[in-house]
């Protein structure tokens, strides 16, 4: 069987993907974003697992809102994104700088 | 089978008001001319009363559970909730000029401000992990969209997009802490929680490291160094009416969530969050206070400005006693009121094709506008902490409080760091009173605006001469 | 190895390698397939967990939904992806140092010694008559009602933000008025302009 440690370090490793994901696309808003989610996905990981070894049904219940939520949240981000492109003809976080100080 | 009592629904009325009335202003806006738009404006203030007065008419005298432990009415959430109300009725205010000389003057505006508003209320009075989260990113998604809300801007989609992105990684931060607090504890209650860590030994190791991560979630939310390079940028390049909003009611809100999860639920892990806290505190001041003095834009001026807030902030609930958090709500709620003010400032200063935004816009107003020029004297003495406007109160509360608990040095380094700070206060009023101005335009706006932020300033003041009304309050929710 | 241990391994490397990809490749809209696969795979976990609705939730949300989204906006952003890659070397180093310093941290806390199986017992598996779904339900619209009501909030917020920031009207397009072409009367469109005869040359 299966212990409680081993989906808890699949969602380590998940989360950790996640970290070096923003580190390395620091300039590709898309790839961001996505990080972003498999961020997301380790916590339900996280969530489900604890959930299932607890034998308690809030964590269930954490991670259905954390899917809407993210649902929502995706939905805002990639409306900015598409009002950022419009402008600048641009998603490279390099470009972003029109601000200095 | 546990059924909900129907008095329960009585605690949640201001809320459940807001949201019904949010929606009416969401239909009535879409039958509205452009001409007519005050109309939504009038609504959402009449939203804005009316949740006060239910607020205040079931004024919380002790702490109430309800909805299956998931909300709660206390007298902490009760203060912050009026002085939230009160925020947001003046950035409505303040924003209206400013939104209709840009054609932004949207029913939108209203609807997600109100929905911001929304969203701070769950967060106040959450007692649940789980209404925290949903309250923190009501409030955050309404935020990020207004930001991106000047759609022909590109440095506001900009500003937008970096909020956005760092927002959610803190979000995801959080949610992990938050994930291993629940496997450790068994509960997403924030009582039970609060129990359970207080009660057990043996898994500590788990416990802080889940307290990593939320502390890093919160310290990203709010700010503090070296979590804050989002704040600069998204002060600067959001339209002024709503670096206002992000700028003061939110910080209200930040500080229950700060109560929330670390005073309430992890009290027992008080030594450790201390240390953290102090680091973050510490930084806060120092680079906030520092890089200030190099800027030339006031709204970025003010961006690191409240960065060196956020430091006294966090320093009033690191001393872990109820003087020290009834210190840090009174810095908060006296802070929202200063900062609306500041940015309020600007927008009474811009017009039609002009950001007031830089420092020099401020040269010499009190030719132009003594009175307006006095406001802004008490508005940034009261920044820098000078007596007697409130800012000094709220300091020397927060400085006792952490000398109480035997932490002098970090009371110096903080009282250091506001002598650095006072600087670029004063020079705003330098500028003010003893340059020339560069344009004699008169200062052209509505009677609303005049008396609102005559009213900000004269608050401020009456406060600082009178602080002892609100001190106490803030004392009495925490008994 | 009994077979469920089998399967669970074999989606876990799945899991991981299309994570990993995500981050690493070329092509956004490669990023977001193997993004999918990664939901896929989670949601196969998640039924060894007896979290079934929540499993088909996320393939039927997320897959269906969101990453919808995503490929929608990849695809109309027509994103000129090569500019975006510089870099990617150069902080190749410190994104792998930071992320393995963060796994190994994490490994020692949620690792064997403080969650393994000595130390959490694993529970007996629900009967074939348990409905998970039914079990979620119970408690969404009782225990749950407050958090369910913001969450409906919040999609609402979704769709105001969303509409408000990419919605436009734009000045060259033609809309059809149906209302106005049904109760259009022939004096609109013809004008019978009275003037006088000419006069014929004399």
């Amino acid at each position: 069987m299966i212990a409680l440690s081993d989906y808890l370090i699949l969602g380590a490793i998940l989360f950790s993907i996640s970290i070096a994901g923003i580190f390395l696309n620091r300039k590709n808003v898309i790839i961001l974003l996505m990080s972003i989610e498999l961020m997301l996905l380790a916590v339900n990981m996280n969530f489900i697992a604890f959930s299932y070894f607890l034998d308690d049904t809030a964590g269930q219940v954490f991670v259905f809102f954390i899917l809407t939520v993210a649902a929502a949240e995706a939905a805002i981000g990639l409306a900015i994104l598409v009002v950022l492109f419009r402008n600048r003809q641009t998603i490279n976080v390099n470009d972003l700088d029109t601000m200095k100080g | 089978m546990n059924t909900i009592q129907v008095a329960e629904f009585g605690l949640l009325l201001p809320e459940i008001f807001v949201l019904v009335m949010t929606c009416v202003v969401l239909v009535v806006d879409l039958y509205l001319t452009e001409r007519n738009r005050d109309v939504t404006y009038v609504l959402s203030l009449l939203t804005l009363a009316g949740a006060a007065l239910l607020t205040l008419g079931n004024y919380p005298s002790g702490t109430t559970v309800a909805m299956y432990g998931t909300f709660v009415h206390d007298p902490m959430g009760g203060l912050l909730k009026l002085f939230i109300y009160v925020v947001t009725a003046g950035v409505f205010i303040y924003s209206r000029s400013y939104l209709r000389d840009r054609g932004l003057y949207k029913g939108e505006y209203y609807v997600l401000g109100l929905f911001a508003m929304l969203g701070m209320m769950v967060l106040v009075s959450a007692h649940s992990f789980l209404t925290i989260y949903l309250g923190l990113e009501l409030l955050s998604l309404s935020l990020y969209a207004m930001v991106a809300f000047d759609r022909d801007s590109p440095t506001a989609s900009e500003a937008a997009m970096k909020y956005f992105v760092l927002g959610a990684l803190a979000s995801g931060m959080l949610l992990y802490g938050i994930s291993m607090l629940y496997g450790a504890t068994g509960s997403l209650d924030i009582g039970e929680v609060g129990a359970a860590v207080a009660g057990s030994e043996d898994r500590s190791i788990i416990l802080i490291f889940a307290l990593c991560f939320v502390v890093a979630g919160l310290a990203f939310k709010l700010g503090a160094v070296p979590f804050h390079m989002w704040i600069p940028d998204v002060y600067h390049g959001a339209p002024t009416s709503v670096t206002l909003f992000i700028g003061s009611a939110p910080k209200i809100a930040a500080f229950a969530m700060l109560m929330r999860l670390l005073a309430e639920s992890m009290g027992g892990l008080q030594p450790d969050w201390q240390g953290m806290l102090a680091i973050l505190a510490v930084l806060s001041l120092a680079v906030g206070n520092i890089i200030a003095i190099a800027q030339t834009n006031l709204k970025r001026m003010l961006a690191y400005s409240t960065i060196s807030h956020m430091g006294f902030l966090l320093l009033g609930v690191l001393a872990g006693t109820p003087e020290g958090y009834s210190a840090a709500m009174f810095y908060a709620v006296t802070y929202a009121l200063m900062a609306i003010g500041a940015f309020g400032m600007i927008i009474l200063l811009s017009r039609s094709g002009f950001e007031a935004e830089r420092l020099d816009d401020f040269r010499g107003l009190n030719n132009r506008s003594p009175w307006f020029a006095f406001i802004m004297l008490i508005l940034m003495f009261s920044m820098a902490g000078v007596p007697p406007t409130v800012g000094f109160y709220a300091k020397l509360s927060v400085l006792e409080a952490v000398v109480a608990i035997d932490m002098v040095w970090i009371a110096l380094v903080a009282v250091f760091f506001s002598i650095i700070g006072a600087f670029y206060y004063i020079r705003v009023v330098k500028l003010m009173y003893f340059d020339e101005s560069e344009s004699d335009e008169p200062i052209n706006v509505g009677m609303d605006m005049r008396l609102a932020i005559s009213a900000n300033g004269v608050v401020v003041l009456a406060l600082g001469l009178f602080p002892g009304a609100l001190l106490s309050l803030c004392a009495a929710a925490f008994p | 190895m009994d077979f469920e241990r089998f399967v669970f391994y074999v989606f876990a490397i799945i899991l991981i390698y299309a994570a990993g990809r995500v981050i690493t490749v070329r092509n956004p809209v490669h990023a977001a397939l193997h993004l999918v696969l990664a939901f896929f795979t989670c949601a196969g976990l998640w039924l060894l967990l007896e979290a079934e609705f929540l499993a088909i939730t996320l393939v039927l949300v997320y897959v269906g939904a969101v990453m919808v989204l995503f490929l929608f906006v990849v695809m109309m952003l027509d994103i000129n992806t090569s500019p975006l890659r510089e870099g990617f070397i150069r902080y190749l180093p410190v994104g792998l140092v930071v992320a393995s310093l963060m796994l190994l941290e994490m490994f020692l806390v949620v690792g064997a010694r403080n969650f393994g199986a000595q130390s959490v017992a694993i529970p007996e598996r629900h009967g074939a008559d348990y409905s998970n779904t039914r079990e979620l339900g119970n408690v969404l619209y009782t225990d749950y009602v407050y958090p369910f009501e913001i969450a409906a909030v919040i999609l609402l917020v979704a769709i105001v933000a969303a509409i408000a920031l990419t919605m436009r009207k734009r000045p060259e397009t033609r809309y059809q008025d149906p209302s106005r072409q049904v109760s259009v009367q022939p004096e609109d469109r013809i004008r019978i302009v009275k003037m006088p005869a000419e006069r014929e040359q004399s």
